[in-house]
C-alpha cells in the first residue's frame, strides 16, 4: 500500500495550513517529503513556482523549509545556544567556538519570540517541556525559514503553554512565513488555522477553509464514516462505593487533601491542567508512590498499597499515561503484553503454555479489533492506537474492579478513540469503577458521570453530569475557582 | 507454502544469524583443519565448551533483565577455591559443593542488591575485584593439588564415550531453557528486561527479579568454578579470571541484547560453541597462542556486527 497517493497540496505565504487525518493517513509522510526526509516516487514539489528536488533535509533547509518535530531533537546536556547552532557554530578567528556570539544570537532569537526568560546559557535539561518547545522554534527560526512544519506541537504542552505557542504562530504568520500544522486536536484549528487538508489512507479527501466546515463534517471526512455519536454512555445504576480517598497527601506537596469517591459502574473524570496533581493522585492509589497522610479505601476497607504488586492484588489497575514508557514492553509480542499482568493468575503453577497465552491474546485482538496479522508480532510494530488497545487488553485480561485511565486517548486517532470510549462505557455497565484522568475537556465531559476538577494539587470542585458546563469547568481548571 | 512460512518465522527469530555464523564457521573449520571433522574432536569441543556453557547460561538471565555481571569469572574462581579448601579439610564432597553453591548464592544476592542502586556494570566490576581478592586470601597465594577422586570424577569421568562434563552442561542448559521459555518467571524476566518501568507498572516485583537473576547467575558461576577445580584436579585463585569476559562474549555473540529483553539460551549455546570452536580450530592448525587473543577479538566484533546489521535491515523491512 502507498503511504501517499497522488496528493496535491499547496501552501501560501503567511498561511497556517492544517493537515489532519487518522494515524497512518499519511500526514507525517507528506510533511517528510516536503522536508526532504523522504523522496517522492512520482510527482513534483514547486517552491516559488520553480520545481525543486530535495536529496535530504539539507536541501530543504537551504530553501528555507524547516520543521519543529513532535519529539524533541534537542540535546539535554549542552546549552540552549549550542543546541540552536549545532553543527553551524560560529567560529573565532583562531577557529575556536565563538560562545559569546552564539549566546548573543540565540538571545536575540529568543527575544524575538518573547522568551527573554530563557537563558541561552542554561542547559536544555533544566528547561520545562514548553521552554524546550520554544527553543525548538528558535532553532527553526535561526535558519531564516520561509516555511515551518509543526508536527503535533501541542501534544505535550499544557493549555497555558499552548496559548503562548499560538501567539508565536500568529506572529510568524505576520512575517509571511507559511506554516504547515499537523495535529489531532480539533479544538485548536479555529484558533490558528486558515485552511485544512484532510488525508485518509494516503489519499487527499478535501481542502477546506477553516470556517467552511463543522467539526463533525471534519471528523466524518477523516474517519470516512458517521461519528455523530463519539461519546456514548449507557445509563446504569451506581450506588455502591468502590474506591474512596480521604484527605490524601503525598510527600512532594503535589497532592493536597484529595478526597474522591468512585462508585461501581461509574466513570469519574479527573479534570485539570498538566501538573495539577492528577497523575500523582493516581500513582498514590496504585502504589507507585506512598501517601504521606490520608486514607485510601476499597469497598469500605482501608488499604495501604505500597507497590503496584499490592495494588493489583487489591484489584486496582492503572492504564498509565505514557504507553511506551510505562505501558508496554515494545520488543515483546502482543500476546505477552496482553498477559503481562494476568500471567501468574493464568498460570499459578509456574509453568506456562504459549498456546493458552496466544488464545487469550487472540480473543482480545478480536474483541478490541487490534489491527495486526498475528498476536506474536512485537508491539513496536503497531500504531499508537493499536498499542493503546494492547494496554487495555492487558488490564481487561486481568479484570480489576477499579480501573484508572490516565489520558487514555492521547495521540491516537478518532476511530480508535471511539472504540476506547465504547469499551469504557461497557466496562462501567459491567460494574467496574472507573477513574479517568484527561486533559481533553470534551472527552471528560462526554464520558464522565461526575467530574472532579483539580487545581494545584487540590480538588477545586465537583460537578454532576446534569450540571456539566464546559466553560465553567474550563475556568475552574485554569483558576481553581468557579468563574463569576 | 508452509515450509516457506516456517523459514520466514525462523529467519525472524533471534538465533537465525548467530546460527548462520556457527554453520559458516563449522564449514570453514572443516575446510582449513582436516582433523576437525572427527568424532573425537567433536567430543573434545563439547567438553571444552562445558564450563563456558554453565557460566553463560546463568549470565544470560542477567543480561535479559538488562543488567550485566562482570564478576562471573572471579566468582567461579573464588567458589572453586573455597570448595577446594573445604575438601582439603576433609569434609564430604557433597557438603563442600553445597557450601560452594551457597557462597555463589550469597555473592549473587550482594550483586543483585547493589545492582538495584548502582549500574550493575559498575557494581559487578567492583565485586569482581573483591572476589579475586578473596580468592587470593583464601588460598594464601598457594595452589592446592590432589583433590579427592570422588570430586574430580565429576569432571574427569565418562559415561560411555560422553564426558560427564558434557552431560552436566547439557542438563544445566536444558534447565535454563525451560526456566526462561516455559515458566512465568522466565517470561517476566523478558518483560522486565524489555521495559523495567512498564514491568513495575504491571505489578511485577522488580527488585525480587533483579536479585533472583543475579543469584541464578552467581550460583552457575560457583558451580562452574567447582567443575573447573575438579577438571584441573587443583585450585588456583586466578583460575576463573580468563572466563569473565569470555562468558560475556559468548552471550553477546549468541544474540542476547545488552539492553535486555531480547535473546535467550539457544543463542547463548550457539555463542559458546562459536567461541570454543574458534579456539579449537586455532589449536588444530597450530596458530600460536600469542596470536589467539587477537583472532578471537576480531571474530567477536565480526559476529556482533553481522548480527547487528541484519537486525537493522530487518527492522527497516518491518517499518
Amino acid at each position: 500500500m502507498k503511504a501517499l497517493d497522488n496528493v496535491d497540496f499547496d501552501l501560501r505565504e503567511g498561511e497556517v495550513h492544517i493537515l489532519v487525518g487518522e494515524n497512518g493517513a499519511g500526514k507525517s509522510t507528506l510533511a517528510k517529503v516536503l522536508l526532504g526526509a523522504y523522496k517522492a516516487e512520482e510527482g513534483e514539489i514547486r517552491f516559488d513556482g520553480e520545481v525543486v528536488k530535495f536529496n535530504g533535509t539539507k536541501d530543504a533547509i537551504e530553501k528555507g523549509i524547516v520543521a519543529v518535530y513532535q519529539e524533541f531533537t534537542l540535546i539535554p546536556y549542552i546549552t540552549v545556544a549550542e543546541n540552536i547552532f549545532l553543527t553551524r557554530e560560529f567560529k573565532t578567528k583562531l577557529g575556536f567556538v565563538d560562545h559569546r556570539r552564539m549566546e548573543k544570537e540565540a538571545g536575540d532569537l529568543l527575544k524575538s519570540l518573547n522568551c527573554e526568560y530563557i537563558n541561552p546559557n542554561s542547559f536544555v535539561r533544566e528547561l520545562s517541556v514548553a521552554e524546550q518547545q520554544m527553543v525548538e522554534i528558535a532553532k527553526a527560526l535561526s535558519f531564516n525559514p520561509r516555511v515551518i512544519v509543526f508536527d503535533e506541537p501541542t501534544a505535550t504542552l499544557s493549555e497555558r503553554e499552548v496559548n503562548s505557542l499560538f501567539e508565536q504562530i500568529h506572529r510568524l504568520k505576520k512575517e509571511n512565513i507559511g506554516i504547515i500544522y499537523v495535529s489531532h486536536r480539533m479544538q485548536e484549528f479555529p484558533l490558528i488555522g486558515d485552511r485544512i487538508t484532510i488525508l485518509r489512507d494516503g489519499v487527499k479527501i478535501n481542502t477546506v477553509g477553516i470556517n467552511d466546515c463543522t467539526n463533525e463534517e471534519l471528523v466524518n471526512m477523516m474517519v470516512g464514516r458517521d461519528v455523530s455519536q463519539v461519546y456514548v454512555r449507557t445509563e446504569n445504576d451506581h450506588s455502591e462505593i468502590a474506591l474512596q480517598t480521604e484527605n490524601l497527601c503525598d510527600y512532594k506537596g503535589r497532592v493536597k487533601n484529595v478526597s474522591i469517591t468512585v462508585r461501581k459502574g461509574e466513570i469519574v473524570g479527573l479534570a485539570g491542567l498538566v501538573g495539577a496533581g492528577r497523575t500523582e493522585t493516581a500513582e498514590l492509589i496504585y502504589g507507585i508512590n506512598q501517601a504521606k497522610s490520608g486514607k485510601i479505601m476499597l469497598h469500605g476497607k482501608e488499604i495501604h498499597p505500597k507497590t503496584p504488586v499490592q495494588a493489583t492484588k487489591y484489584g486496582i489497575g492503572l492504564v498509565s499515561e505514557d504507553r511506551k514508557k510505562q505501558g508496554l514492553a515494545l520488543s515483546e509480542s502482543i500476546a505477552m503484553n496482553t498477559v503481562a499482568v494476568s500471567l501468574t493468575k493464568l498460570f499459578p503453577h509456574f509453568f506456562m503454555s504459549y498456546k493458552k497465552v496466544n488464545e487469550v491474546a487472540q480473543t482480545y485482538k478480536e474483541s478490541l479489533r487490534i489491527a495486526t496479522t498475528s498476536v506474536k508480532k512485537p508491539c513496536r510494530d503497531l500504531s499508537g492506537g493499536n498499542q493503546q488497545k494492547v494496554v487495555l487488553a492487558k488490564w481487561l485480561s486481568f479484570d480489576p474492579d477499579v480501573l484508572i485511565f490516565d489520558e487514555p486517548t492521547r495521540g491516537i486517532d478518532v476511530g480508535a478513540k471511539m472504540e476506547i470510549y465504547a469499551l469504557m462505557d461497557r466496562l462501567a455497565s459491567e460494574g467496574k469503577a472507573i477513574l479517568m484522568i484527561s486533559s481533553e475537556l470534551p472527552e471528560v465531559i462526554g464520558m464522565s458521570d461526575r467530574i472532579y476538577i483539580m487545581h494545584e494539587g487540590r480538588i477545586a470542585g465537583e460537578v454532576e453530569r446534569k450540571e456539566f458546563d464546559s466553560e465553567a469547568i474550563g475556568a475552574q481548571m485554569m483558576l481553581g475557582e468557579v468563574a463569576k | 507454502m508452509n515450509a516457506k512460512k516456517i523459514y520466514e518465522d525462523f529467519k525472524s527469530s533471534n538465533v537465525f544469524y548467530s546460527l548462520m555464523g556457527l554453520i559458516g564457521l563449522i564449514i570453514l573449520a572443516s575446510i582449513i583443519a582436516p582433523n576437525f571433522r572427527s568424532l573425537n574432536n567433536f567430543i573434545t569441543i563439547l567438553r571444552q565448551a562445558s564450563v563456558l556453557l554453565v557460566l553463560s547460561s546463568g549470565l544470560t538471565v542477567v543480561l535479559l533483565t538488562g543488567g550485566m555481571d562482570l564478576s562471573v569469572g572471579a566468582t567461579a574462581g573464588f567458589v572453586g577455591c573455597i570448595c577446594a579448601q573445604c575438601l582439603k579439610s576433609g569434609m564430604p564432597v557433597l557438603v563442600c559443593m553445597l557450601i560452594g553453591l551457597l557462597v555463589g548464592a550469597v555473592v549473587g544476592c550482594v550483586n543483585g542488591l547493589l545492582a538495584g542502586i548502582l549500574p550493575s556494570f559498575i557494581a559487578t566490576y567492583g565485586t569482581n575485584w573483591v572476589m579475586s581478592g578473596l580468592a587470593v586470601l583464601v588460598m594464601q597465594g598457594a595452589i592446592i593439588y590432589d583433590l579427592p577422586e570422588g570430586f574430580t570424577n565429576i569432571s574427569v569421568g565418562y559415561h560411555g564415550m560422553i564426558p560427564n562434563l558434557v552431560i552436566i552442561a547439557t542438563i544445566v542448559v536444558i534447565l535454563f531453557w525451560v526456566l526462561l521459555s516455559k515458566t512465568t518467571y522466565g517470561r517476566r524476566i523478558y518483560a522486565y528486561g524489555s521495559n523495567p518501568t512498564a514491568a513495575v507498572y504491571a505489578g511485577i516485583p522488580a527488585r525480587k527479579f533483579m536479585v533472583s537473576a543475579f543469584v541464578l547467575c552467581s550460583v552457575c558461576a560457583g558451580f562452574a568454578g567447582m567443575l573447573m577445580c575438579a577438571r584441573l584436579n587443583a585450585a588456583d585463585a586466578a583460575m576463573g579470571d580468563s572466563y569473565g569476559l569470555q562468558t560475556v562474549a559468548a552471550v553477546v555473540v549468541g544474540g542476547t541484547s545488552m539492553l535486555g529483553g531480547e535473546g535467550g539460551i539457544l543463542g547463548t549455546v550457539i555463542g559458546a560453541m562459536i567461541l570454543t570452536i574458534i579456539i579449537n580450530v586455532m589449536n588444530l592448525i597450530g596458530v600460536s597462542s600469542y596470536a589467539q587473543g587477537f583472532v578471537i577479538g576480531i571474530v567477536i566484533i565480526a559476529m556482533v556486527l553481522f548480527d547487528t546489521f541484519n537486525k537493522k535491515k530487518q527492522a527497516r523491512k518491518v517499518a
